[in-house]
């Protein structure tokens, strides 16, 4: 049984490295019996009593009259909301340095970056023993933090979790998945949140989750993936490799030339989704209210989101809004959507020969705040080129944590065939045997 | 992509930006938008779909029910006499 904190103690932490956006009021009461469990639910899941905002200044307020599935399935199953974890603003960003409600602070060095989008969940599950924090990938956006805190981050099959309640980033993109600190939570609460659920159609196509232990023996590592990495990931990575050799798992080199089209095709149809899900946001049906009712439509709508919205949205609005513009639509978003079928198809390819693909989750570890202030917007999306590929594609992953650099964690990162996330639990459990985990002493 | 641009696209996408916004915004997306000009050899035409995965059709006949709270949803809205309001349409 993991230890729940008490709600003083959990507001003392979150004062230092602001990983929730909200705590919930009751957890006191919470603490009145043992609950089974306690959970986070990443600030853009719905859930009843608390805002649901991601990490927008536009949603401020915002307090939906439901539960997202995945969090009702939690509670359903008994565990207790401890509250809504911060998040780059709807997604978008490689290191939650973009919230409305301030900047994460990684759990290992509070200087550095938790990693995007899902940095507070990550950080939650890092610092609280036994915590299931829910998160959502859309491009990276758990196994990111993952690296960045030390954590697994398991993103599913696209579809596998019901997106019912999911504050949409890219609709085609979005994937509900756990981050934890151990292996064996993953294969308990896969299950209970996993599932077809007829509010969200792209769930109902999933077969049913095969978790029967099989041992891995053959892993794939694409050659593209070695590049441009740092010397400390390198040399992780490296060591990795060596010890899942150890295991008794047989590496194999492959080479996958569409990865390099890969990040390109991922930011114009994220964008592009993007830029069409927050058109909603005008303060009519979504959004803060803003100026004057008085004015024409298309006034009040420009106020509300010239006001409201991050410089990091704005930006990816207008790439989105271009890609989508005639005359373009054919360069850039149906260009995106056959080199999609081309990653899959060669993934598939490989899986035809080894078992899982594997890669670095990130090319650096957790970089400091300094360090990401100086980087252009390019070298922000390019950092994703490990996390972009199997999200494009929509295939399960997982990132572990494989070593520690400087007393600062990295990942590697699984992927498997759609539909076989038995897989990476398998080689999560079988990773974890002997490992020596590190977690900072933060919340005694 | 220049600064006419930009403001034509922030036009379209409903935002205001300043003089300060456009210039920077016009630089970042001209730097990726050569980026993805790597899309340009990336071999075209082929198969693709709107989803990674085979997507059910779960189209069916209307059923009445009562998703969520009307009143609790009316509530969180700017109300007058019953209505919602909103700004001018012309």
């Amino acid at each position: 049984m993991s230890c729940l904190p008490t709600a003083d103690k959990l507001r003392d932490l979150n004062e230092r490295y602001l990983a929730f956006s909200e705590i919930s009021p009751s957890l006191e009461e919470a603490q009145g019996y043992p609950p089974p469990f306690h959970f986070s639910a990443k600030d853009n899941l719905c859930a009843k009593g608390f805002q649901a905002r991601a990490g927008s200044r536009i949603l401020e307020g915002y307090r939906p009259p439901f539960d997202a599935t995945p969090v009702a399935k939690l509670r359903a199953a008994g565990g207790v909301l401890l509250g809504k974890t911060n998040m780059d603003e709807f997604g978008f960003g490689t290191f939650c340095t973009n919230s409305g409600y301030g900047i994460p602070r990684n759990p290992f060095d509070l200087e550095r970056a938790c990693g995007g989008s899902s940095g507070g969940a990550a950080a939650a599950a890092c610092m609280l023993d036994g915590h299931i924090a829910l998160g959502v990938s859309t491009g990276g956006s758990i196994s990111c933090p993952a690296s960045f805190c030390g954590v697994f981050g398991l993103t599913p099959t696209y579809g596998r979790i019901s997106r019912y309640g999911l504050i949409d980033y890219g609709n085609s993109l979005d994937k509900v998945g756990l981050l934890v600190r151990r292996s064996e939570d993953l294969r308990r609460f896969l299950p209970i949140i996993s599932g077809a659920d007829p509010k969200d159609p792209t769930s109902c196509a999933q077969p049913p989750l095969r978790l029967e232990r099989k041992s891995i023996r053959t892993v794939a590592v694409p050659k593209q993936a070695l590049q441009n990495l740092s010397p400390e990931v390198e040399e992780g990575f490296e060591h990795a490799l060596g010890r899942l050799e150890e295991q008794g798992v047989e590496i194999m080199q492959v080479d996958m030339p569409s990865l390099r089209f890969a990040l390109s095709a991922y930011y114009v149809l994220a964008t592009s989704e993007a830029s069409t899900n927050l058109a909603r946001y005008c303060g009519m049906r979504f959004g803060v209210r803003g100026g004057s009712i008085s004015q024409h439509y298309n006034d009040f709508f420009t106020e509300v989101r010239s006001e409201h919205f991050g410089r990091e949205a704005k930006r990816r609005i207008l790439l989105g809004t271009y890609a989508r513009m005639v005359g373009y639509r054919d360069r850039y978003y149906m260009k995106a959507l056959s080199v999609r079928q081309l990653v899959i198809s060669e993934y598939q390819n490989v899986f035809g020969r080894s078992d899982l693909v594997l890669t670095p989750t990130m090319p650096f570890v957790a970089p400091r705040f300094s360090e990401i202030e100086k980087m252009r917007p390019l070298e922000a999306y390019q950092a994703d080129f490990l996390t972009v590929p199997p999200n494009l594609a929509g295939l399960p992953h997982l990132s572990l944590p494989c070593g520690y650099a400087d007393a600062l964690p990295m990942g590697m990162q699984f992927v498997a065939p759609h539909w076989e996330e038995g897989r990476l639990l398998d080689m999560a459990e079988s990773w974890s045997k002997g490992f020596q985990f590190r977690f900072p002493e933060v919340c005694r | 992509m220049d600064v006419d641009t930009v403001r034509n696209v922030a036009r379209i996408a409903r935002l205001r930006l300043s003089p300060e916004e456009e210039r920077q915004f016009a630089q970042d997306l001209e730097e990726v938008l050569a980026y993805m000009a790597v899309l340009d050899e990336a071999p075209s035409g082929g198969e693709h779909d709107f989803n990674p995965v085979p997507v059910h059709d779960v189209l069916r006949e209307d059923v009445e029910a009562r998703d969520v709270d009307a009143d609790g949803l009316r509530d969180s809205m700017d109300i007058y006499q019953d209505l919602v309001r909103g700004p001018r349409l012309s």
